[in-house]
């Protein structure tokens, strides 16, 4: 209660003084009324025509006058006078239920605009800029630019006086800072002071351009616009995977390096895809627009999942090229600027028209459109390898033709066993084909052997129909077939073995193939049914010296027929054996993998069918089992798998054609007849896979391609574009109140009715809304555009907010100056480096930080600029400066992210089970001292150390970064191991390169003061260093602590108490408020 | 009061004389007053409360994934009859399924396999087998039968419970209350966040520090996670080989280089650096008191159970949460995950009962047994709750469902609620709500108020809208639910 007591004082008396500046003139319509209008009337009296009472638009003056809430300069006629004056609560305006009460100042106000004739202006950023004269200065020996003018005479009118200059080190640092992002080296700080000492503007002129053309500038201001452009390096949704986006991210540095103008710099990243023959760059650009967050997510829709995909770069697009706040307009007509929901969907309808899927896959290349980066070794094959695969595939083609008519002769008397003569026959050392129908002996034969061998069970086994290749036996108890010494493998060599099981229950276990010597610790191997699940057995003692993996996710299915086959490469690895079913290879779930090299898994017994030496029984039918000494590939196990279906399709091939006679063909007979030609297909597949002399290594050229194509891409960068559909027209449809499923009217793609319009003949898709951005005719985007540049150097926009020029925003502190500043961005082809050095050459930049009460009471968040400017620095810009006056800070540009000292568990805490980046594995070298930019963005879990200080999460677009203050920062910088690091790094150079206590703390005060101390100061410095000393020198194992923080050795041949105790010196001064301040 | 060094204190004496001139006397005090709370936090002050709250602080459990209403707290026998038998399409009525489960083509009924009992004079029927401590405690507790959102997927729906919006980006509760009533305690921070580690994990859901971000209210709302892995604030340690006496005197030296740089330039925000500074040396000392849980008596773990001394389980989450509340820690956020029951119920069920049973139970004896019951609000709930038809395979012994936003069972104790009650019904299906509908918004505007506010009036400023976490569309307190 007390604190609103005291801001309504605080406010009053604010009030009175602006009341009675203000009384002096009219008021304004965008200046005073305005405001006063959307915070109190607008949402019932506005541009949102589903929440309007009364039909009364007080936004409009046309329909304010005819309703007769308005009569200029007639009081007593404009009942919305009356109305704010009545003291009836049944007719007082606003409403007393909306809690909206008008003041007894803006009552004043509102009457004295209607007395005066109820002037309305058009919001001012909707009006195109004007390059107007400032009004004269009394000081015109300030002036160095047309900067000051706008400013000093707004201060002059306020009454207030600029700060002086600030002193030839304070600005270098500023300059540095702002330009590099970094920290000024003190050789080029006494470089600086000496030229600024001879001639000030030639130093400022010559050190800007300088400092401009190093590489740390185009690292610093894409720092900025990264966060604009909402770049991660996830997805950001679910699973937050890795996304691979990293080249977009070196695009914007180069792009500032090259001082590309603004205007490419825009039309490359909205429709850099649609320009003629697009550069690789150009594609990389569009990255802009696939750096928002996707998700995979099982239960999402599609349809959802693209509607806010889109909604994300209307509002990406709103704000950073038009200052508006769209996203209102998802559901309703916007309540404050004129923005409808038609023209937020044909917004929507440019950037829907892309091929990007709706899920990401969890895929580092979201299954979207990417551009993929060969490396100059890889290019080459890369760019060549599309047309030799479409040539290899002509010729495969043409070999297909050749092969029909000798196929077709052939069909005519193939028989199964001619079909699969020579087939399957590489290595193959058994085959039981156990299709004899009746009987207790079985016949093996093998690729070595002509005539079969034959095997006797126990006990005749039961022969059931219905198996794959006629009637098969079922094995029980009882029933089991000796096999003679075959499959005597060792856990070096690769083998193959399974066949068609049926397995009687799933509730059982037991040994399919085995050649297991249960006397012998179950050395040997099998095919086992484990319960619900089939497994593979190589053993040589169990349990301890095993391998035993199963699967586990497509269960076993109980009395029914499935193919399940094994492939073990004899590597001695669980990883090694690959179970397929039905064709299909399994994930696995590895029970034991723990066989020693050394250990032998020969078993001295004979291979069974059905059990193993002594037992472990398996039930259930069986047949085509087969054994192979090599690891079968995947498609010849599926080939093995298809085998009764091709049986099949040839019995079906070969039936004759029905006739169709009449034009009115016989149902039946048509659906024969495509069932025939498309057995006959599936045979003329298999003939050609398998039969024809040329087809498969026709065939495996074309596939040796695509595999050398995948290899490349695979170890390749690559990075997500935009690419536009072909054949759709830009549309999206209006969704009710912002439900995906709930479509509305139909909308083109087009820009908001109140803006002005698209250049005649300009396309209706995003290379027509780029040149619609950049058009001169444009009042936004060169206006949101400097003032986002502005907010970079002097910390606040000339409108504070930068993603909202509406009518809700902020209103410009300077607007004349923010027009200016704007037609000379565009006169000067949107030159950006010019555009900053303009900023930094003025006498607005080079005042000192330096305030006062007065100021502070007048203008306490600067936004006069009655004083240089100084705000804490952002998260990065803290890190990075560490680094720098540490010594530590690597100039390595440009490449994938990395990752440098982070807590344990920031990921797995958020992370889910199977996701790519749920732990967090820390760089090992150059990586942990990398510039932040290039520090990886989990966009679920940033970087804690840099969240700290308001960095972005990075899933949406951010042109404003809050600045707050809190304790949890003090502990960033004061026990981070990266800060700890840091500051010890800075002791030992510091150590190394003085001679005495007084230039040691000298030497640390340049890096990081960057300015001499003062002797107050230093004698504070220098007690804490005599302190810190005892106490390290009685406390060596403290001090050895300390100097172990981070990966960098302690240098050698230092006291490491000496090196402790400046380590906490050198942590007191990156601490200090003046260094965490620009 | 803060034990500042001389010089500030100076300067702020000095500042204030020289504003008198405008202010008046009574005004200089208030706002000296105010700058205290301001500088000494960092933060703006709060907004306080519109009417006396009867809830000074909240622990709200949250269960991660949606826990299955029908097999816990919401009994349906008669369903034993319907047994694989299709959910009827007068029931259904076409509504919105995930796309986990609209491509299946029948809905069969999964009756639930646990036997209910009825418990407290209240007669609440719950599954007792599985949840026998928390029974116990049945007459303390308001069940909340008729809760219902409009999400259908975790990432929305838990955005909804927390922030009153499916849309990313608002603030959730904890802001909320950190916002509207500030701090109690000056070393820890307002609004602390746990994320327990559930004994089974075989389907988690994500969980993101977007969850307990502070949205469009200032950064200091922002929920602090602590966690139950290494340094339980981040930081929150001196370096190895830094004693607390060298932190005091590079906090001393900072603050006399400090003021030096601020007699200099006379930027006000180097005080509030100072005070941050401040701050963060009596966060570093009170913080491991927190935490040593082993200071706690053999009484509190004959209640929590011996779970509660391994970091990271909900038992030792819960006694965290405690320990928090008795500092003074406004908002104490509790989430615990694998509650996503699609497949295997039968399995899991039981392991995440357990994780949270007793200690529950022991939560809401300990605050009462320490006189902290009456004005802590407990809030134990998911996101949504599940289908009575099963996903995927079903048998009487097993079966899996679906999320279901219709209807779901959350309850809350203490803080001012009517214990001892159950509020609202569903049908027999527990698909449909047929008494006493509990919208999210209507829960959340019963918190709020609970806390001492209107939630029609609790808003601030943003892109020129009045943001409420209530939002737009109507939301009322529900007096019943109120002591």
């Amino acid at each position: 209660m007390k604190q609103s007591t005291l801001i309504a004082l605080v406010l009053a008396v604010t009030l009175w003084c602006l009341g009675d500046r203000l009384a002096a003139e009219s008021p304004q319509y965008n200046r005073d009324i305005r405001p006063i209008l959307s915070d109190k009337c607008f949402s019932c009296h506005g541009a949102d025509s589903a929440s309007r009472k009364a039909d009364l638009r007080l936004d409009q003056r046309e329909n304010a006058v005819e309703m007769g809430a308005i009569t200029a300069g007639d009081l007593d006629a404009s009942e919305m006078i009356q109305r704010i004056l009545s003291d009836d609560p049944e007719t007082l305006m606003p409403p007393p239920e909306t809690k909206k009460a008008l003041t007894a100042e803006e009552i004043e106000t509102l009457t004295r605009w209607v007395e005066k004739g109820a002037e309305y202006q058009p919001h001012w950023s909707l009006i195109a800029p004007k390059k107007t004269q400032p009004s004269a200065v009394k000081d015109e020996a300030w002036i160095k630019n047309p900067i000051d003018r706008f400013v000093l005479s707004r201060l002059e009118a306020e009454g207030l006086a600029p700060a002086p200059e600030a002193d030839a080190l304070t600005l270098f640092r500023r300059l540095h800072l702002d330009i590099t992002g970094l920290p000024p080296s003190p050789t080029d700080s006494q470089a600086f002071a000496i030229d600024y000492g001879r001639d000030t503007e030639a130093a400022m002129e010559a050190w800007i351009d300088r400092l401009m053309q190093r590489p740390t500038w185009g690292e610093h201001r894409a720092r900025y616009w990264l966060d604009a452009a909402r770049y991660g390096d996830t997805h950001g949704m679910h699973f937050d995977n890795y996304r691979e986006m990293w080249p977009y991210r070196d695009w914007v540095i180069r792009a500032f390096n090259a001082n590309q103008p603004f205007d490419q710099f825009t039309i490359e990243q909205i429709a850099g895809d649609m320009l003629p023959d697009p550069t690789d760059n150009q594609l990389i650009a569009t990255g802009l627009q696939r750096c928002n967050i996707t998700t995979n997510e099982g239960g999402t829709i599609d349809e959802e999942n693209l509607a806010i995909y889109a909604a994300d770069r209307v509002q990406t697009l709103g704000w950073i090229y038009l200052g508006v706040t769209t996203n209102c307009c998802q559901c309703h007509d916007h309540k404050f600027d004129p923005i409808s929901m038609k023209d937020y969907y044909a917004l929507a309808a440019f950037f829907r028209n892309t091929t990007q899927r709706a899920k990401d896959g969890n895929a580092k290349d979201g299954l979207g459109p990417v551009l993929v980066l060969p490396s100059d070794e890889d290019r080459p094959r890369w760019e060549e390898v599309p047309a030799e695969i479409s040539a290899a595939e002509k010729v495969r083609d043409d070999r297909r033709s050749v092969a029909e008519p000798q196929f077709d002769t052939w069909l005519t008397e193939a028989t199964p066993h001619s079909f699969e003569a020579g087939l399957f026959a590489d290595q193959n050392i058994l085959r039981l084909p156990l299709d004899e129908a009746e009987g207790d002996t079985i016949r093996s034969t093998s690729a070595d052997t002509k005539k079969p061998n034959s095997h006797r069970s126990p006990v005749a086994p039961q022969w059931i129909e219905g198996g794959k290749f006629g009637k098969a036996p079922q094995l029980d108890e009882k029933s089991h077939f000796e096999l003679g010494d075959l499959g005597r493998f060792e856990q070096d060599q690769p083998f193959s073995f399974g066949g068609w099981v049926k397995p009687l229950s799933k509730k059982n276990t037991g040994s399919i193939l085995a050649r297991i010597d249960q006397s012998n610790k179950d050395r040997g191997w099998d095919l086992w049914q484990n319960g619900n699940a089939f497994a593979v057995h190589l053993i040589s003692e169990w349990p301890e010296k095993a391998i035993k993996t199963r699967v586990y996710q497509n269960r076993l299915q109980e009395n029914q027929w499935q193919h399940v086959f094994a492939t073990y490469d004899g590597s001695g690895k669980a990883g090694g054996v690959k179970i397929f079913l039905n064709g299909n290879q399994q994930p696995l779930l590895v029970e034991k993998d723990a066989l020693p090299t050394d250990a032998s898994i020969v078993a001295e017994t004979p291979l069974r069918l059905g059990r193993r030496s002594d037992g472990a029984p398996f039930t259930g039918a069986v047949q085509d089992m087969r054994i192979y000494r090599r690891a079968l590939y995947p498609r010849e196990v599926k080939a093995l798998a298809n085998l009764p279906a091709i049986h099949q399709s040839l019995a079906q091939a070969q039936e004759p054609v029905a006739e169709v006679t009449d034009q009115e063909a016989d149902p039946e007979q048509q659906k024969h007849n495509n069932a025939k030609k498309k057995a006959r297909d599936e045979v003329f597949e298999h003939y050609l896979a398998t039969l024809d002399g040329d087809f498969p290594a026709l065939s495996r050229s074309v596939t040796d391609l695509q595999a050398e194509q995948a290899a490349i891409r695979n170890r390749s960068p690559m990075t997500h574009i935009q690419r536009e559909r072909k054949d759709t027209p830009a549309m999206a449809h209006i969704l009710m109140r912002g439900e995906y499923d709930k479509k509305g009217e139909q909308v083109t793609a087009d820009t908001p009715a109140a803006l002005h319009p698209m250049r005649e003949g300009a396309p209706k898709n995003r290379l027509g809304l780029a040149g619609w951005l950049v058009d001169p005719a444009n009042p936004l985007t060169a206006r949101v555009t400097v003032n986002r540049f502005w907010q970079e150097i002097f910390g606040r926009g000339i409108v504070p907010t930068p993603e909202d020029f509406g009518v809700t925003g902020t209103l410009p502190s300077h607007g004349k100056l923010l027009d200016w500043l704007a037609i000379d961005f565009q006169q000067n082809g949107w030159d950006v480096k010019a555009f900053f050095k303009q900023m930094l050459m003025s006498h607005t930049y080079r005042q000192s930080a330096q305030t006062s009460e007065d100021k502070i009471t007048v203008d306490r968040d600067n936004a006069l600029l009655s004083r240089g400017p100084r705000f804490r620095m952002d998260a990065e810009m803290i890190r990075d400066y560490a680094l720098a006056s540490s010594g530590l800070l690597s100039d390595k540009m440009y490449g994938p992210s990395v990752r440098p000292y982070q807590p344990i568990n920031i990921w797995d805490l958020v992370g889910l089970p199977g996701g790519n980046t749920r732990d967090y594995v820390q760089d090992a070298g150059e990586g942990l001292h990398r510039r932040t930019l290039y520090s990886f963005w989990k966009r679920m879990a940033p970087p804690p150390n840099l969240n700290a200080f308001n960095a972005p999460s990075r899933e949406v677009c951010t042109v404003r970064r809050e600045r707050t203050n809190t304790p949890l920062q003090a502990l960033v910088t004061l026990n981070d191991p990266q800060f700890v690091e840091t500051a010890r790094k800075l002791a030992e150079s510091a150590l190394r390169n003085s001679k005495d206590t007084d230039s040691t703390a000298a030497y640390i005060a340049g890096r990081t003061l960057c300015r001499p101390l003062g002797d107050d100061e230093r004698s504070i410095i220098l007690g804490a260093h005599r302190d810190f000393l005892a106490h390290y020198r009685a406390a060596p194992d403290a001090a050895n602590k300390l100097l172990a923080v981070g990966v960098t050795e302690p240098a050698t041949g230092l006291d490491p108490a000496a090196v402790a105790a400046w380590t906490m010196v050198a942590s007191e001064m990156f601490n200090l408020d003046e260094v965490l301040n620009k | 009061m803060l034990n500042l060094p001389e010089p500030m204190m100076h300067h702020r004496r000095s500042f204030f004389a020289r504003s008198g001139h405008l202010l008046g006397g009574a005004a200089i005090a208030q706002l000296a007053a105010a700058a205290q709370v301001d500088a000494s936090s960092g933060a703006h002050p709060a907004q306080g409360p519109h009417f006396t709250p009867k809830a000074k602080r909240v622990i709200y459990l949250h269960m991660v994934g949606g826990p299955s209403q029908m097999d816990l707290f919401d009994p349906k026998p008669v369903m034993h009859k319907w047994y694989d038998k299709d959910l009827p399409e007068s029931v259904r009525m076409g509504q919105r399924l995930t796309t986990m489960t609209s491509g299946q083509s029948r809905f069969p009924i999964a009756p639930s396999k646990y036997k209910f009992h009825q418990v407290g004079e209240c007669g609440m029927w719950m599954n007792k087998e599985l949840l026998p401590n928390l029974a116990r405690k049945a007459d303390d507790i308001c069940w909340m039968r008729s809760m219902h959102t409009e999400a259908i997927n975790h990432e929305p729906a838990i955005a909804a419970m927390q922030t009153g919006n499916q849309i990313t980006g608002r603030p959730c509760l904890g802001s909320w209350a950190s916002y509207g009533l500030g701090t109690m305690n000056e070393n820890l921070p307002t609004f602390v966040v746990l994320v327990a580690v559930p004994t089974n994990r075989d389907q988690e859901q994500a969980i993101s520090s977007r969850l307990w971000s502070n949205g469009y209210l200032s950064g200091e709302h922002a929920g602090v996670s602590f966690r139950s892995k290494g340094d339980p604030i981040l930081y929150i340690n001196d370096p190895p080989g830094v004693s607390s006496s060298i932190r005091r005197r590079t906090i001393d030296d900072l603050n006399r280089l400090n003021a030096i740089a601020h007699a200099r330039v006379g930027d006000p925000n180097t005080q509030t650096r100072m005070h941050q500074y401040e701050m963060a040396f009596r966060m570093q000392a009170s913080v491991p008191e927190l935490t040593d849980i082993a200071s706690e008596s053999a009484h509190t773990f004959e209640l929590y159970g011996e779970d509660a001394k391994k970091p990271g389980t909900f038992a030792n989450t819960a006694l965290m949460a405690r320990r928090l509340a008795e500092r003074g820690v406004r908002f104490i956020q509790v989430y615990h995950n694998n509650w996503d029951h699609h497949g295997n119920l039968g399995g899991r069920m039981p392991y995440q009962c357990k994780d949270v049973d007793r200690p529950c139970y022991a939560l809401l004896e300990d605050l009462e047994q320490r006189g902290m019951l009456d004005d802590t609000l407990v809030i134990w709930g998911g996101e949504f709750g599940r289908t009575i038809y099963s996903q995927g395979g079903l048998s009487k012994q097993n079966y899996g469902r679906d999320h279901h936003p219709r209807c779901f069972t959350m309850w809350m104790a203490g803080g001012g609620v009517r214990g001892g009650q159950i509020y609202g019904a569903t049908d027999d299906f527990s698909y449909n709500i047929v008494e006493k509908p509990l919208h999210i918004r209507d829960f959340h505007a019963t918190v709020l108020n609970l806390l001492g506010f209107d939630h029609e009036r609790f808003s601030v400023k943003y892109q020129g809208l009045d943001q409420r976490l209530t939002g737009v569309l109507p939301a009322h307190v529900v007096p019943e639910l109120l002591a």
